[in-house]
């Protein structure tokens, strides 16, 4: 417990002290990454602690962002004097009242009909958003300007990046306080085992609008900061893939922890701000990295993390060193490979080749890894073949080597064999 | 016990259900007292779980009334129920299965406190509710599990918990459904004996399909078939019952 809270302070610290020696576009990418992880504990309070599994949370983000755009534009018109750094105040009440009204509605049902009345919820949004005008901009949006206020001028993204820090690490502290109150503890039994806690005297109904309302205000901060740092906000902020995003981040990052989600979001974000700066096929990488974990760590970056923290004085590092550093190895053959065969697809199947071969008549050389490579060239698709192929053998050998080590020390326990390596895959509870 | 001179706590009066054009209680009549330990046996089909049900409002009758110490509870959600002062246990084990065994308990603690919507104070410090949940732990002899989660636990062990957490919604009326289901014959005596310790003054009414148990520990019996209550009785009585014999105990005998 004291080494989580030395981490966690030792991260913002760093959060505070980085960001002034880093570019504008990574100060808006941990802007961003900030957003997502709020965003994403928001919605985890709903999916991981209520249990209850919500396709369109945009539309309760989307709220808190327009909200915010109409405040922000008051302000700028000098109709009502509004301090900037309270803005998201108005988007958390609207929010609020939103995610009240829509679950009261939604969490008459549960599971997959719930999901589909979240998601029936938010597509009445999008639809809807560029078709008015005065609510939402259409389908250019609507824009605004922040305002001096309290003495800062928020004109450099610095100041919009500490406002941002600020009321994330104020929010993501309030979600965790939560989860340590008779209510957050009644959210759990309820993911449990609602039938139960309806025969214990627990209004079910009314406890999932509670959870379903107050998972929406903070989804609307996250819009909120969203709004005051791109001072706009279009009607795609209700659309699906913003809802799926935030699924993405939520269940890679680890939904049975509470700062899962939060890794998960961060990680993905600043992820796709590198990569996608890079090459076209970002989102088939993300994609690969969902499918990857939900196969092999199906309770996430976090819940390997936590298994890892669980089980440190029991688990023979020294020798699990070797297996890490060869499964680290072979992940990035494989990694190397698969990179590989997408970006010389990418160029080779672009319409730019294909009109250039047209052109020329001759099929050049294209660059990956800041080398030439010829298509027709065997070694060229050898290549591939000789990293993935040793890449998996060694992957499998690694991740054999690493389950013998897990499941060594708990046999000494109590001869359960299986019971480490399992929480080894499911990261924790 | 003597049950004679005690008050009625639970009232059921010419209670109907029907499902569709199926009829599953077809005008059942009974009365439960103070105090006592009432069992509901009956061949399978009879209509035992669908009165838990109905008592406890997870159905609403389609006739006749239930009445909680005079107060009708007939047609009230199951939550209402439970603050009324009865809470039931469920057939198949039905525990908060990713929270430890004090948690489990403890949810029921918060809801005898009436605790349902606390979002500004935390659970750590709240000493009455821990205190509480921890000395219900021990009565159900789960305190060297406390902090194992319920998943965890043995059968018999959820089950026990299960009924911890029935009482500490601190109800006065008790409903188990088939607490000794597919338990071994030394776990079925030491749950016996685990309800007779915990039910001690309060009204117990319990489904139950192994007779020594009924007999052992209940001090009424009534015998359910087809939606009627045949007959209601002592053990003795029920046991020397022509038509019970017939209906129910004898087809028994014939296994």
């Amino acid at each position: 417990m004291r080494y989580a809270l030395i981490a966690i302070l030792a991260l913002l610290a760093l959060l505070i002290i980085a960001p002034p020696l880093l570019g504008t576009g990574w100060q808006y990418a941990l802007i961003n990454a900030l957003i997502a992880a709020l965003f994403a504990a928001a919605f985890n309070l709903l999916v991981g602690q209520g249990g209850m599994l919500s396709f369109g949370h945009a539309a309760y983000f989307g709220v808190g962002a327009f909200t915010v755009i109409h405040l922000m534009q008051s302000v700028e018109y000098g109709d009502i004097p509004f301090p900037t750094v309270l803005l998201p105040l108005a988007g958390a009440a609207v929010s609020l009242l939103c995610g009240a009204l829509a679950g009261f509605f939604a969490t008459m049902r549960s599971g997959v009909y719930f999901a589909l009345v979240t998601l029936a919820l938010a597509e009445l949004l999008h639809s809807l958003a560029p078709h008015w005008d005065e609510m939402f901009g259409g389908e250019a949006g609507l824009s605004s300007m922040r305002m001096p206020s309290l003495g800062f001028t928020f004109g450099s993204t610095l100041e919009v990046y500490y406002l941002t820090l600020s009321w994330v690490v104020i929010c993501i502290g309030l979600l965790y306080a939560y989860t340590r109150t008779p209510f957050g503890r009644l959210t759990l039994a309820l993911r449990d085992n609602e039938q139960r806690i309806r025969f214990m005297g627990f209004n079910a109904h009314g406890t999932k609008i509670v959870v379903f309302a107050i998972s929406a205000m903070f989804s609307g901060v996250a819009g909120s900061l969203m709004a005051i740092s791109n001072e706009t906000a279009n009607y795609s902020v209700f659309s699906t893939q913003v809802s799926a995003l935030v699924v993405l981040h939520t269940f890679v990052g680890g939904s049975t922890i509470f700062f899962g989600p939060i890794v998960g979001a961060c990680v993905l974000s600043l992820f796709t701000f590198v990569v996608s700066g890079v090459t076209h096929s970002w989102m088939l990488y993300q994609g690969i990295i969902f499918v990857l974990v939900m196969l092999f760590a199906p309770k996430g970056i976090g819940g390997v993390i936590q298994a890892h923290i669980e089980q440190r004085h029991a688990l023979p590092w020294k020798r699990l060193a070797a297996p890490y550093a060869l499964a680290t190895l072979a992940g990035l053959m494989v990694a190397c490979a698969t990179v590989f065969v997408v970006q010389s697809l990418e160029i080779v199947l672009s319409r730019e080749y294909a009109a250039a071969v047209a052109r020329t008549g001759e099929y050049a050389p294209y660059t990956v890894f800041a080398r030439e490579w010829q298509v027709f060239h065997p070694f060229t698709w050898l290549f591939p073949v000789l990293l993935l192929v040793p890449g998996l053998y060694l992957l499998r050998r690694a991740f054999a080597r690493i389950k013998a080590l897990w499941d060594k020390d708990d046999d000494d326990d109590n001869g359960d064999v299986p019971a480490a390596t399992q929480q080894l895959m499911e990261g924790g509870r | 016990m003597d049950t004679g001179m005690q008050p009625d706590v639970l009232v059921i009066d010419d209670l109907q259900k029907h499902f569709g054009g199926l009829e599953i209680m077809r005008g059942v009549d009974l009365t439960i007292k103070q105090g006592e330990r009432h069992a509901l046996v009956g061949p399978n089909g009879a209509g035992k779980s669908t009165l838990f049900n109905l008592i406890s409002g997870e159905h609403r009758p389609s006739g006749g009334q239930i009445y909680l110490r005079g107060q009708r509870i007939s047609g009230l959600k199951p939550e209402q129920i439970s603050r009324r002062g009865l809470t039931r246990s469920f057939q198949i084990t039905n525990v908060f299965s990713r929270m430890s065994a004090f948690e489990n308990i403890r949810i029921g603690v918060m809801a005898r406190h009436g605790i349902r919507f606390n979002l500004y104070r935390r659970i750590k410090p709240m000493r009455a509710i821990n205190d509480e949940a921890h000395a219900l732990l021990q009565q159900v002899r789960l305190d060297h599990r406390a902090d194992n989660l319920a998943s965890d636990l043995t059968y018999s062990e959820q089950r026990a918990l299960e009924i911890g957490m029935t009482l500490a919604t601190g109800a006065e009326v008790i409903l188990l459904d088939e607490p000794t289901a597919g338990m071994s014959r030394d776990e079925t005596a030491y749950m016996v004996e685990l309800i007779r310790q915990v039910t001690e003054g309060k009204t117990l009414m319990m489904v139950e399909h192994d007779m020594s148990v009924v007999f052992g520990l209940c001090d009424r019996i009534s015998v359910l078939v087809y939606g009627r209550i045949l007959a209601t009785g002592s053990p003795e009585e029920i046991r020397s019952n022509q038509e019970v014999q017939s209906a129910y105990l004898g087809e028994e005998e014939e296994h």
